[in-house]
């Protein structure tokens, strides 16, 4: 799959999972990344299937990169969960400026510069467990409204439909 | 109105200023005009190929709608030189459009419908030995009609972070107006196979390539903040820098009053079905003929701002062309401006201190957003959805439509609204705040981008029953270098892209000089 494919799902299955608007969003670049750098695939579905962890590890970002604005020193967070821990590593590489991170057991040490651009390089391909596109193939679906007539008088297109 | 800072003008004045030629590199099509055919040029070093299918379409399946499942031609531009593998594999994939699967070396997916009014009036004509009716061609402007260009990674397509380095395709949407370009250098190929015989190119210069869209382009504004930030910054920039001159030169005064003639013309020739657009088109006609004696009196020594001016009282509309007339006149202000307007990096906006200073922000900047009720019915009337037929995206009555807990967050002005009224009087740190309101994170992050990128939000309530997406449409398109606006409702409209842009085989620096075409009189 292309990395937007990814992402866009991403965003989508965590809103289908019931995970707020902005949390979703991170959630799907989080998501890219994750599996970009060959993040735990596991650890995904995990915490699709508890969407307060999500809502939990984008509020544990938000007090990382709030505490960045204010210091220039790095910021230490600690997970002993190897899972959420890649999760985080992951969803803070994928914010849009510089992110270094230095990984010692269960100690992240970050350092973000808040107005310089990540340089990350995205891959051309990335490639997802079958079990975590099915369940974030299910998650999207849920984010989609059923098709009716009335439905279809609301889209694009609909109306006058003259042939030129 | 599109400007020179218009994607597809950049894009055109680019292959002019390399001088580049498209070539037929793959024709295998019936004297019917079905079959396979594959271009090539050359754009900033790099090699790329437009891959076209076309079929024998039923007439009943012909229709402009994302939920369509057949099209006349179907298209890929192509990473290279597609070989006669890369061919057959497109001509599998390209007809399933939404349904297929592309590779990373297929950089954009589109398709496309004859108008078929223009289409046999042509190959009419040309089989006659006769040309098409330029009244035709003036009126409906395409011989065919994309109604989707997909591109940055949908069904297994590159994304754009892949190319978007490479010199020519660095702006926005550049490969996708790649793309249309071929394409409508496809139609007129082919046009002429099946007619047998060869379009003059004053006429054929006049035929575009029409597009039919609709409301996913609504959405994409939204989610593209800092995209639609360095878009307008750009347009702003540009006029601020030529109203910044205190002369106008006589070669630039002569250009104005003849952009000024043609965009008469061009009016005149822009005539649409729909009443109420057409009045507006109608009116801005007889505004512009009036507003034409400050042209005749422009003259060295005068500056463009008194011009400005003189129109402080006109309609918007009219200020519109102006400032797109003006920013054409003066391209050494304005071009360089074109290497801005991507975003490749996503937004870069800091944490607000506290609550405190977020209730400042929203103050300060979204008094339009505050202003609203939003508990009225008519301030939240719409909604807006994915549908599951081909998710394609549409608007809903939330009173009087299922679906509606499934809004897509568009519902910005609502959402800061909300977050206002929930702010603590005393401060806080925000996550402090957000821990508590997790659902206000989206808000908060929406004014902290404005505070940083000042044309990031459209100022208005997009869930009012009073929303009108067809104006949204119209903004995107206009960066596209879209003419001929010619909308079906308020959720829809046709457009024409590349009339008058220069052929295949004229792409030359003094070529790029068809802002607001108009068939010669």
């Amino acid at each position: 799959m292309s990395w937007t494919e990814v992402q866009t799902l991403g965003v989508k299955a965590a809103s289908g999972a019931g995970v707020p608007p902005a949390q979703a969003l991170a959630f799907g670049a989080m998501l890219a990344r994750h599996i970009a750098d060959e993040g735990p695939q596991g650890a995904v579905a995990a915490a699709l299937s508890k969407p307060e962890k999500i809502v939990a590890l984008a509020h544990r970002v938000e007090t990382i990169v709030e505490a960045a604005s204010v210091t220039a020193r790095p910021v230490d967070a600690m997970e002993e969960d190897a899972g959420t821990r890649a999760m985080l590593v992951s969803w803070l590489a994928a914010l849009p400026c510089k992110a270094e991170l230095d990984i010692a057991g269960p100690k992240v040490r970050i350092s973000l510069s808040l107005s310089e651009p990540s340089a990350r390089t995205r891959p051309e391909r990335l490639h997802l467990d079958p079990s975590l596109s099915k369940q974030l193939d299910v998650l999207a679906a849920k984010t989609y409204v059923p098709d009716s007539d009335a439905s279809r008088s609301g889209g694009a297109g609909a109306g006058l439909m003259e042939l030129d | 109105m599109p400007t020179r800072l218009s994607f597809l003008r950049v894009l055109v004045r680019r292959l002019c200023t390399e001088r580049a030629a498209v070539r037929r590199i793959h024709w295998n099509v019936s004297d019917e005009g079905h079959g396979q055919a594959a271009y090539a040029v050359d754009l900033g070093g790099s090699t790329y190929s437009l891959v076209a299918i076309s079929n024998d379409l039923p007439a009943d399946q012909r229709s402009d709608r994302v939920i369509a499942t057949a099209w006349d031609a179907a298209f890929v531009l192509f990473d290279g030189i597609a070989s006669s593998d890369d061919i057959a594999r497109i001509a599998i994939q390209a007809p399933k459009q939404e349904a297929g699967r592309f590779s990373p070396r297929d950089l954009v997916l589109s398709r496309a419908n004859k108008s078929v009014r223009m289409w046999d009036s042509t190959v009419a004509a040309l089989r006659a030995g006769e040309q098409p009716d330029p009244q035709m061609i003036c009126d409906i402007g395409y011989l065919m009609r994309t109604t989707a260009v997909y591109g940055n990674g949908k069904f297994g397509i590159a994304d754009r972070t892949l190319v978007a380095d490479r010199p020519g395709l660095e702006g926005p949407f550049a490969a996708e107006m790649l793309t249309v370009y071929l394409i409508r250098h496809f139609t007129l190929d082919l046009v002429q196979h099946v007619g047998g015989g060869t379009l003059d190119p004053n006429l054929a210069r006049h035929i575009g390539i029409g597009n039919a869209t609709g409301l996913g382009m609504a959405p994409f504004l939204v989610n593209h903040p800092v995209l639609l930030h360095n878009w307008m910054q750009a347009r702003e920039t540009a006029l601020a820098r030529v109203l910044a001159r205190e002369t106008m030169t006589e070669a630039q005064a002569t250009r104005l009053r003849m952009l000024a003639m043609r965009a008469q013309h061009h009016l005149a020739d822009w005539i649409v079905p729909a009443e109420d657009h057409n009045r507006i088109l109608r009116q801005l006609e007889e505004d512009w003929a009036l507003f034409a004696h400050h042209f005749d009196a422009v003259h060295a020594e005068r500056s463009f701002a008194a011009l400005w001016n003189a129109a402080a009282g006109e309609s918007d509309t009219l200020q519109e062309l102006l400032a797109a007339l003006l920013i054409e006149v003066c391209p050494e202000d304005v071009d360089d401006l074109a290497q801005d307007m991507g975003d490749r990096f996503g937004p870069l906006i800091v944490p607000f201190a506290d609550t405190e200073a977020l209730k400042s922000a929203i103050e300060a900047k979204w008094g339009w957003a505050l202003a609203h009720d939003y508990e009225d019915a008519d301030q939240c009337r719409r909604f807006w959805y994915v549908s599951e037929a081909k998710l394609e995206p549409r608007l809903g009555d939330r009173f009087a439509e299922p679906g509606a807990e499934l809004e897509t967050p568009l519902d910005i002005a609502r959402r800061v609204a909300q977050l206002y009224a929930d702010l603590p009087t005393a401060a806080l740190p925000v996550s402090e705040f957000t821990a508590q309101h997790p659902d206000h994170a989206h808000a908060i992050n929406r004014v902290a981008l404005l505070n940083r990128y000042s044309y990031a939000e459209i100022h208005d309530n997009l869930i009012a029953a009073t929303c009108r997406p067809i104006d949204m449409l119209r903004c995107k398109l206009s960066f596209f270098g879209a003419t001929k606006f010619d909308p079906k409702s308020d959720l829809w409209t046709r457009i024409t892209l590349a009339q008058g842009a220069p052929l295949g085989d004229e792409l030359r620096p003094e070529m790029d000089d068809w802002w607001l075409p108009a068939m010669e009189r």
